[in-house]
C-alpha cells in the first residue's frame, strides 16, 4: 500500500461527498419546483413564502445557493431547525453517536453469530447445519426490517414481558438500562445482516475449501484442524470485511426503520421527524451526514482490508 | 524386493446422474523401490483420478468396487483418515501442476514449507527453519533465508515449483506423486524443473509416480511407461523402447501424435510475393493515468514480413508479446508503426476496411470462449457469408459445405456451442474463419488447449485447408517442436522484441541468438 | 421460452418460486373475485374476531376480513413493486451497456460517480424523493426506481464488460461489424440473462421498499390495503389481535421469498453451460 493509493482514496472519498451533497441538495432544494411552497405546504401566506425565500435565499441563482450551503456545512454550519430553532449540526451530530453505538452494536452482535454460522454451514456442506443455516438466512433476507422489529416487539416485549418496547438510555448513565432498551434494535439490525452475512461467508469459505492449496495442504498431510484453522478459515474471513462495509449501507437504511419504531432519539429518527415537518436544513445535514457516514466506512474497510490481504499490492 | 506402490485390479465408478460412471478399470501396475514410473494419457483417460485414489482424496461420488493399493505393506484403501494424514507427506508425496495453486497466498513460504516439516519430520520450528533453508539452498534457489520471508505471489512460478519439490523430497517420502508438474510453467523453466527431479531421484533413490500428457517428455524421465485409456491401463513398456516399439494402438496414436521437428509436414516453398509487412509495430495497452507510472509496451518496434501461402511461426514464452503482434494485426489493439498489407499501407485500425478484414482472418486460442454461446453454429457460419458475401444464393448448402471442408457433418449446423467437444468448436472457428475465404488467417496458440491427438488433427486440417486455398499462416504457438514441423519460418519473441526471424533450417545453427538457442534445447524431443 | 420454464421447474427454488408467484399472480388478477368479503366493510360487531370460518385469517380494528384485505392489496403492491424494478432495471441497464461500451476516462468517470450515488443508503434516497415528490404510492414506485437504477448498472457493466473481452466479441469487431450488431446481437444476448436474474431478486427488495415505505407513511395513504401499510395501522392492536399483525407481514415476506427462490431457481436454470 502507497502513499499515492492513499491518495486516490482521499481524493475519492471527497469525490464521493461531493456528489452526495450535490444529490442531497439538488433533490431537497433544487428539484422541488419552489422549495417555500414545499415547506409551508398549499395554503401558506404570500408574507410567509416571502419571509422564507427571503431566509433560504431562495431568490440566488441556484448554484450560488448549493455554494453557500456547501461552504457553511463544511464548518459545521447547516443552519437552524426550522422546527425547533436550534442549530441543526450539533444536534445531528448527537444523534449520530446514539445511532453508531446502535449500528456497531448490531454488527459486532451480527459477526459473532454470522461467521460462525457460515463456516459452519460451510465446512458441513449438505448436512443438516448446513440446511438450517440456508434456511434461516432465506428468511432473514425476506424480512423488511420493520416487520423484524414489529414481530420481535410483539413477541419478547408485550407477549413475553422481558425488554422494554421502546425508548433510549444512554450507557454512560445507566449502562445496565441502556444495554436492556437496545437489545430489541440491536437484534432486529442484526438479522438481517445476520441472514446476509451468514450467506455470503458460506460461499467464501466453499470457494476457499475447494481451492487447489487446501487440498494441497490436505495431501502434504496436515492434521485436518491446522488445515482448516490455520489455512481455510483466515482466507475465507478477508472478504468479509468488504461484505460487512457493503452492508453498512443496508444497516443504515433499517436504522431509520429501527429507531422510528422503538423510538430511539438517533440520526434516523431525526431524519423522519424532519421529513414529516418538512424541516428542510435538518433533512439535508442528516442526509449528508448519513451519506458520509457510510463513505468514511466503506474507504476504511478497503484499507483493512489491504493491510490485512498480503496479496494485494496497492500502487 | 518388494513394489513400493501396488495396485492390483482397481476399479472405481463415479456416480453421476442415473447410472455410474467407470473411470478406472482393473488398474494392477508396481512400482519398485527407486523407480519412476511415467504414466500417460489424453484427458480423460482416468490418469488424475488414478493419483487422487492413490492420494486417497477422492471425491464424495467415488464408489471403489474392486481392487487393493497398498504402499510398502500398508493397505491404503483401508486406513482410516487420522491414520492417512500420517501417511501423506510422509511416506507419499505429492507436486502440483500449477505451483501458483498450490501454495496458500496469505502465509509467508517459510510458514508452508516448516509447518509441512514439523508436521511430517517431527523437528521443532527451529530445526525445521535451518533444515527448510538448506533444502532450498539444495535446488539451487538463491538467498533462501529472504525467500523464506516473502509471500507466494511475491515470487516467480518455477521457484514455488522449485519450492514445493524440495518440501516434497525433504519430507523423506518413499513415493512422490508427480502431476504435470511442468505443464503452467514455460519452456525453459520447466526444463529446468525437469533436471532438477533427474538430480534429486539420482540422489536420494525415491520412487516416483510421473504423470503427464506429453508422451516425448514422459519417456525421457521415467524408466517404465504405462499408457491409459478411458480408464484401462492399455499398455506398459521400458522407456527406452515405447517410441520404437509401441505395441497398443492409442500408443501408437500418442507415438504418432508427437511431433517432430525432423518429420516435416510442409514440403512446399512459399512465393516470392510479400503478402503482409509489419514495420516496426509497437503495442502499448494502458495509458499513463494519474498517480500512476505507464506500463513497458507489449511489443516494442517488431518488424517481419509474410509471403503468400507461408507459414511464419511466431514462438516466445507467455508475456512475450507474440499474442499483441496478433491484435495489433486484427485491429484489436492500438499500435504505432505501419503495416502494408497487399502493398498498401495501413497505419491503424481505422485503415482497416472490409476488403482487409475479409483477407485476414483469426482463430483464437479458446473454443470455450470464441463461439458465442447464444447463437446456434449455422448462424455463426452464415456471418462472415452474409457480411463479406463470400457465400453463394443457397446460405444452408453453403454452410454445410464449410462443415465438410473441417470433417464435421452438416447436420451440426443446428448445434448450439455448448454441444460441442473441445476440438469441435475449434473446428467451427476454423470454418468461421475460412469462410471469408481470406489470404492470410493468425492462429493464436489454437492447439494449446487441446489434447495431443486432437492437436494433430487439426494441424492437419490447417494444413489441407491451405492446400485447398492456398492462404498464409501467421502460426502463434509456444510448441516448438510443433512449428518445427510445419513453418517456413519462425520468428522468436523475448520481452516484446523480436530476438531472432530466421528459416527453419537455419534455428540450429551456430549464429542464432542464446535465448533461441536456449529455447530449442528446452523443448524435449522424443527419444528412441 | 418453454424450455426455460421447464428447466426452472427442474431445480427446487424455482419450482416452490413459481409456485409462489402463481398464488400472488391470482390474487393480483383476480383478488377482488377470490375476497370471501367485501375489503371495505365495516362490522363494528366483528371487531378483533379471531381466525375462523367467518374471518379465516381474523378480521381488524374495523371488523374488516383481513384475507378480503390481503387478497385485494396484493394489486397495490405487487404491480408497484414490479413496475420500479423494471424502471430501474431498465435506466441501469442502459447506463451500465453504454459505460462499458464507452470505456476509459468516460466509464471511470461514470463508475466512480455512480459508487459515490450509492454511499446514499437506498432507503434514505428513496425518503428523500418521496418527501420532495410528495406521498404516495407513484412516487414511491419512482423514488423505489431511482434507488434500483445505481446498483443495475454497476451489475450491467461488469457483465457487459466480461462479455466484451470474450473471443467471439472480438471476432465480431475483427469481422468488421457494427457496432450495433455487436451490442445487439453478440453482446446483449449474453448480458441479458444475469441482470435478469439480479432484477428478479430485486423485485424482492421492492417488494420490501415500497412496504417500508407504506410502513412509515410516505407510500400507499390510508385506507387502501397495501400490506405495509396494513401493519403500521396494526401496530397499536397487538395485544387484542396478533393476527392482523402477522398476516399482512407473513404476505410481505412470503413474496419477497417468492421472488428470492426464483432469482436463484434462474440462475441455475439460464446457465446452458451447465447441462452437459
Amino acid at each position: 500500500m502507497s502513499a499515492s493509493w492513499l491518495l486516490r482514496r482521499l481524493a475519492l472519498i471527497l469525490y464521493t461527498v461531493f456528489i452526495v451533497s450535490v444529490l442531497v441538495f439538488g433533490i431537497t432544494q433544487a428539484l422541488p419546483a419552489d422549495a417555500a411552497v414545499t415547506l409551508l405546504g398549499e395554503n401558506a401566506t404570500a408574507e410567509a413564502l416571502n419571509a422564507i425565500r427571503e431566509r433560504l435565499g431562495l431568490g440566488d441563482p441556484i448554484w450560488w445557493q448549493y455554494l453557500r450551503w456547501v461552504g457553511h456545512a463544511a464548518t459545521g454550519d447547516f443552519g437552524l431547525s426550522m422546527r425547533t430553532g436550534q442549530p441543526v449540526g450539533p444536534e445531528m451530530l448527537t444523534a449520530l453517536g446514539r445511532s453508531l453505538l446502535l449500528a456497531v452494536a448490531a454488527i459486532l452482535v451480527m459477526l459473532v453469530i454470522a461467521v460462525p454460522l457460515g463456516m459452519l454451514a460451510a465446512v458441513r456442506q449438505g448436512k443438516l447445519a448446513d440446511m438450517a443455516t440456508g434456511l434461516i438466512s432465506y428468511l432473514g433476507v425476506s424480512f423488511p426490517e420493520f416487520v423484524t422489529a414489529t414481530l420481535l416487539a410483539m413477541l419478547l416485549a408485550d407477549t413475553l414481558q422481558w425488554l422494554p418496547a421502546t425508548g433510549y438510555v444512554s450507557p454512560l448513565e445507566d449502562f445496565g438500562g441502556a444495554v436492556r432498551h437496545l437489545a430489541l434494535p440491536v437484534l432486529t439490525a442484526s438479522l438481517i445482516l445476520v441472514a446476509h452475512v451468514a450467506r455470503m461467508v458460506r460461499s467464501e469459505t466453499l470457494d476457499v475449501l475447494h481451492s487447489d492449496y487446501i487440498r494441497a495442504a490436505r495431501l502434504k498431510g496436515l492434521p485436518e484442524r491446522t488445515v482448516l484453522v490455520r489455512h481455510a478459515l483466515r482466507n475465507a474471513l478477508l472478504p468479509v470485511v468488504t461484505i460487512v462495509a457493503l452492508d453498512v449501507g443496508y444497516l443504515l437504511g433499517g436504522i431509520i426503520v429501527i429507531e422510528e419504531i422503538f423510538a430511539i432519539p438517533g440520526i434516523g429518527r431525526q431524519l423522519m421527524v424532519a421529513v414529516t415537518a418538512r424541516d428542510l436544513p435538518s433533512i439535508q445535514a442528516g442526509a449528508l451526514i448519513m451519506s458520509a457516514t457510510y463513505a468514511v466506512a466503506n474507504t476504511l474497510a478497503d484499507v483493512a482490508y489491504a493491510v490485512l490481504d498480503k496479496r494485494i499490492r496497492y500502487d | 524386493m518388494t513394489a513400493v506402490l501396488s495396485l492390483r485390479d482397481y476399479t472405481l465408478d463415479y456416480l453421476t446422474g442415473s447410472r455410474p460412471l467407470r473411470v478406472l478399470q482393473d488398474i494392477s501396475l508396481d512400482i519398485a523401490p527407486g523407480e519412476v514410473l511415467g504414466l500417460v494419457g489424453e484427458s480423460g483417460s482416468g490418469k488424475s483420478t488414478l493419483a487422487w485414489a492413490i492420494m486417497r482424496h477422492l471425491p464424495k461420488n467415488a464408489r471403489e468396487l474392486t481392487g487393493s493399493i497398498r504402499l510398502g505393506d500398508t493397505d491404503l484403501c483401508s486406513l482410516p483418515p487420522r491414520e492417512l494424514t500420517r501417511i501423506r507427506g510422509r511416506r507419499i508425496g505429492m507436486v502440483f501442476q500449477d505451483p501458483s495453486t498450490a501454495l496458500n497466498p496469505t502465509l509467508t513460504v517459510g510458514r508452508q514449507v516448516t509447518e509441512t516439516l514439523v508436521n511430517n519430520r517431527g523437528l521443532t520450528r527451529r530445526a525445521a527453519w535451518d533444515l527448510a533453508l538448506e533444502l532450498l539452498g539444495h535446488v539451487e534457489l538463491r538467498d533462501p533465508d529472504a525467500l523464506m520471508r516473502r509471500y507466494p505471489h511475491e515470487i516467480s512460478g518455477g521457484e514455488k515449483q522449485r519450492i514445493l519439490i524440495a518440501t516434497a523430497f525433504g519430507c523423506r517420502p518413499e513415493l512422490i506423486v508427480f502431476d504435470e508438474p511442468t505443464t503452467a510453467l514455460d519452456v525453459i523453466t520447466g526444463a529446468r524443473i525437469l533436471d532438477l527431479f533427474a538430480r534429486l531421484r539420482a540422489e536420494t533413490g525415491v520412487a516416483a509416480l510421473y504423470i503427464s500428457h506429453d508422451l516425448a517428455l514422459v519417456s525421457r524421465v521415467a524408466d517404465r511407461v504405462a499408457v491409459m485409456k478411458k480408464g484401462r491401463l492399455v499398455e506398459e513398456a521400458p522407456a527406452a523402447s515405447i517410441f520404437a516399439r509401441p505395441a497398443h494402438e492409442e500408443t501408437r496414436k500418442l507415438v504418432a501424435a508427437v511431433p517432430r521437428p525432423e518429420n516435416r509436414l510442409v514440403h512446399d516453398r512459399p512465393g516470392e510475393r510479400v503478402l503482409l509487412a509489419a514495420e516496426a509495430v509497437s503495442v502499448r495497452y494502458a495509458r499513463p493515468r494519474l498517480f500512476r507510472p505507464p506500463p513497458p509496451p507489449a511489443t516494442h518496434a517488431v518488424g517481419f514480413d509474410i509471403k503468400a501461402g507461408e507459414i511464419l511461426g511466431i514462438v516466445g514464452e507467455s508475456g512475450s508479446g507474440k499474442s499483441s503482434i496478433a491484435r495489433a494485426l486484427t485491429g484489436l489493439a492500438e499500435f504505432s508503426g505501419g503495416i502494408r498489407f497487399d502493398g498498401r499501407p495501413i497505419g491503424s485500425a481505422r485503415d482497416m476496411d472490409g476488403a482487409y478484414r475479409r483477407a485476414v482472418q483469426i482463430v483464437f486460442q479458446h473454443p470455450d470462449g470464441s463461439l458465442n454461446p447464444r447463437q446456434t453454429v449455422g448462424e455463426i457460419l452464415s456471418r462472415p457469408l452474409k457480411l463479406f458475401g463470400t457465400g453463394s444464393a443457397n446460405l444452408n448448402a453453403e454452410i454445410g459445405r464449410l462443415l465438410e471442408q473441417v470433417r464435421l457433418p452438416a447436420a451440426y449446423a443446428a448445434r448450439w456451442p455448448h454441444q460441442l467437444s473441445g476440438g469441435e468448436k475449434q473446428r467451427v472457428a476454423i470454418a468461421r474463419a475460412f469462410a471469408a475465404k481470406p489470404s492470410l488467417v493468425i492462429c493464436d496458440e489454437i492447439t494449446a488447449p487441446l489434447d495431443v491427438s486432437v492437436q494433430a488433427s487439426i494441424i492437419e486440417l490447417l494444413l489441407a485447408l491451405r492446400a485447398e486455398t492456398g492462404a498464409a499462416y501467421l502460426f502463434i504457438t509456444h510448441d516448438i517442436n510443433l512449428i518445427r514441423q510445419i513453418a517456413h519460418r519462425i520468428a522468436v519473441m523475448r520481452r516484446g522484441e523480436l530476438v531472432d526471424l530466421l528459416p527453419i533450417d537455419a534455428v540450429d545453427a551456430d549464429h542464432v541468438h542464446p535465448y533461441t538457442r536456449d529455447l530449442m534445447a528446452a523443448s524435449p524431443t522424443p527419444v528412441g | 421460452m418453454t424450455d426455460l420454464l421447464r428447466r426452472l421447474m427442474r431445480t427446487p427454488q424455482g419450482a416452490i418460486g413459481l409456485i409462489l408467484l402463481a398464488v400472488l399472480a391470482a390474487a393480483c388478477l383476480f383478488g377482488p373475485w377470490l375476497a370471501p368479503h367485501d375489503p371495505e366493510k365495516m362490522d363494528f360487531l366483528g371487531r378483533f374476531r379471531s381466525l375462523g370460518a367467518q374471518n379465516w385469517f381474523g378480521a381488524d380494528q374495523f371488523g374488516r376480513d383481513v384475507l378480503s384485505r390481503l387478497l385485494v392489496g396484493a394489486r397495490s403492491t405487487l404491480p408497484m413493486a414490479l413496475a420500479a424494478t423494471l424502471l430501474g432495471t431498465v435506466a441501469g441497464a442502459v447506463v451500465g451497456t453504454a459505460s462499458a461500451y464507452l470505456g476509459g476516462r468516460w466509464d471511470e468517470a461514470i463508475m466512480r460517480t455512480i459508487d459515490a450515488v450509492m454511499a446514499v443508503p437506498g432507503l434514505l434516497l428513496a425518503l428523500l424523493l418521496v418527501s420532495t415528490l410528495g406521498n404516495g404510492a407513484g412516487n414511491a414506485m419512482i423514488a423505489i426506481a431511482v434507488t434500483f437504477a445505481p446498483g443495475m448498472a454497476r451489475v450491467t457493466r461488469a457483465v457487459a464488460l466480461t462479455v466484451r473481452g470474450q473471443d467471439y466479441v472480438k471476432s465480431a469487431t475483427v469481422r468488421g461489424e457494427s457496432a450495433s450488431w455487436i451490442i445487439f446481437r453478440e453482446m446483449l444476448p449474453n448480458v441479458m440473462a444475469p441482470v435478469v436474474i439480479e432484477a428478479t431478486i430485486r423485485v424482492s427488495f421492492a417488494v420490501m421498499l415500497f412496504a417500508t415505505l407504506s410502513f412509515l407513511g410516505l407510500g400507499a395513504q390510508p385506507p387502501a390495503s397495501e400490506w405495509g401499510l396494513m401493519v403500521a395501522e396494526a401496530r397499536q392492536y397487538v395485544h387484542q389481535a396478533p393476527w392482523i399483525l402477522i398476516a399482512p407481514s407473513l404476505a410481505i415476506a412470503l413474496t419477497a421469498i417468492a421472488f428470492n427462490l426464483l432469482g436463484d431457481g434462474l440462475r441455475d436454470a439460464m446457465n446452458p453451460r451447465d447441462e452437459r
